[in-house]
This record gives structure tokens, C-alpha cells and sequence, in this order.
């Protein structure tokens, strides 16, 4: 039977769907031209992405099992020898700069305190001897040994 | 300012001489420790040393005045708004004889 109106090819065109399926209609190709869906040049994306990164952790990774075979030549070795050791003098410098801490107050009235009576005599003989005792009571701590601190194991 | 500090120093009694240290350096010296930036250095980390000094967990340093005692002469140091006063004084005191 044939179908009124039609004016051509008459069977396609009543077949033809009147959206178009993305699917059947998509070319072979690489997809590098198609933007349509962003579906291949967000992979090819992805991909320098990827690349980016593991160029960049390689970078910043320090093979230790590589520097074995890895020799240094001697002036190489010499210039980074004085390289770190200027970066350590900057480092030590600005550690002993800075500030102490502050000296307490002891007193108000300094003039009086340094006026006052000096330690007496006795006193000072009483702290000498107080420090002669320590001292003879620190020179006698020692290592009491009581057995050998090696031995043999007496293997049957 | 030195003179303020100074003219008490110089009438303790029988004092032979003396320092005013701060931070920056010395500040007075007089008598046998004048221009004695030796003994003011050696003095400074003395007091320094003693000042960590604490007694049962107190705060403060547990004394007002450090005394260097030698033979026939004494170093006595105390500290005052951030200054280091040291004066040298003749050491009398002498060993009652028993006769």
C-alpha cells in the first residue's frame, strides 16, 4: 500500500525516527574533533592529568634504592657540602639570636641588699663543709658488680 | 640615670669598687672593677645560673643577693629593673682567736 502525502522515497522517510539516535549516528573516529559530548576529550584530559601528576611525584620522590648506584662527582660533592653547612651556619645564627630570657627582680632596693652584713664566717664554713660532704658521698656511688656481665653458653 | 645609680654604690661601706651590668653591657664600674669586662661577664653568667635556682616549685629565685666570697674580699651581686649591680667589698670579718 503506499501512504498519502508522501512525496518521495517514501519508505524512509515514514521509518525515519523523528529524533535522532546519538548512537547510530556517531562516526568512527578518535573522538579528538567531537565536543559534542565532551566524552573523549575529557579522557584525553584525564590522561595528561595523569601524566602531570606522575611527572610530578617523580620529581619529588627520592629513590633511596637508586643512590647506591647513583656516585657523586668530587666537586659536586664539595659544592653541596659547603651548600649545607652555609644553610646550617643561617640556621644556627638566627636560633642563638634569639632573646634570653629576662633577668628576674631580685630586689627594689639594690644599694641596701649589696649594704647589707656579709655572710658570716661561720656560715661560709658550715656551706664548705655541707659541699665537702656531698662530694665525698658523690665520688662513692660505683657499679656494685655482682656477677660477669659476658659469659659462655655451654653448648652439649 | 648612672649617677642615680651609682651614688648609692659608692657609699656602701667599705667598698673597693664596683659594676652596673645590663643586657647590653656595662653600663658604671668604678675602683678595682672599673672597665672589668671580664669579671662582668663571668659574674653575669653566674647570676644567671643561680637565678634558675627555684625551692619547691616557687616562681621566683629563692634569694636577693648573690656573694662571691674569696679570701679577703667579696663579690655581692643582686639584680634590679633588668640591671646587675656588683660591688666589691673588703672581707673584715675574721676568725675569733681563742686564746
Amino acid at each position: 500500500m503506499g501512504c498519502c502525502f508522501s512525496t518521495g522515497s517514501n519508505q524512509d522517510d515514514s521509518k525515519k525516527p523523528l529524533i535522532p539516535d546519538p548512537n547510530l549516528d556517531r562516526k568512527p573516529t578518535n573522538g579528538s574533533d567531537r565536543n559534542a559530548d565532551g566524552l573523549s576529550s575529557s579522557r584525553k584530559n584525564d590522561q595528561d592529568l595523569h601524566a602531570a601528576i606522575v611527572q610530578r611525584t617523580a620529581l619529588n620522590i627520592i629513590d633511596v634504592s637508586a643512590v647506591i648506584s647513583q656516585g657523586l662527582e668530587q666537586h659536586e660533592y664539595m659544592d653541596r657540602a659547603r651548600q649545607y653547612s652555609t644553610k646550617v651556619g643561617v640556621l644556627n645564627r638566627t636560633w642563638s639570636q634569639k632573646k634570653p630570657v629576662p633577668l628576674p627582680s631580685l630586689s627594689s632596693q639594690p644599694h641596701q641588699v649589696l649594704a647589707a652584713d656579709l655572710v658570716s664566717n661561720a656560715d661560709v664554713q658550715q656551706v664548705s663543709k655541707i659541699a665537702a660532704y656531698a662530694y665525698s658521698a658523690i665520688s662513692q656511688i660505683k657499679v656494685d658488680a655482682k656477677e660477669e656481665l659476658v659469659v659462655q653458653f655451654a653448648i652439649p | 640615670m648612672t649617677t642615680a645609680l651609682t651614688q648609692g654604690l659608692e657609699r656602701i661601706p667599705d667598698q673597693i669598687g664596683y659594676l652596673v651590668i645590663s643586657e647590653e653591657g656595662v653600663l658604671a664600674s668604678a675602683g678595682e672593677l672599673e672597665n672589668d669586662e671580664h669579671t662582668a661577664g663571668v659574674i653575669m653568667q653566674m647570676v644567671r645560673t643561680a637565678c634558675r635556682f627555684r625551692l619547691h616549685g616557687t616562681a621566683e629565685p629563692p634569694f636577693k643577693r648573690m656573694s662571691v666570697m674569696f679570701e679577703d674580699y667579696v663579690y655581692a651581686v643582686t639584680i634590679s629593673g633588668q640591671k646587675v649591680f656588683v660591688v666589691k667589698r673588703q672581707n673584715n670579718q675574721r676568725e675569733p682567736v681563742i686564746v
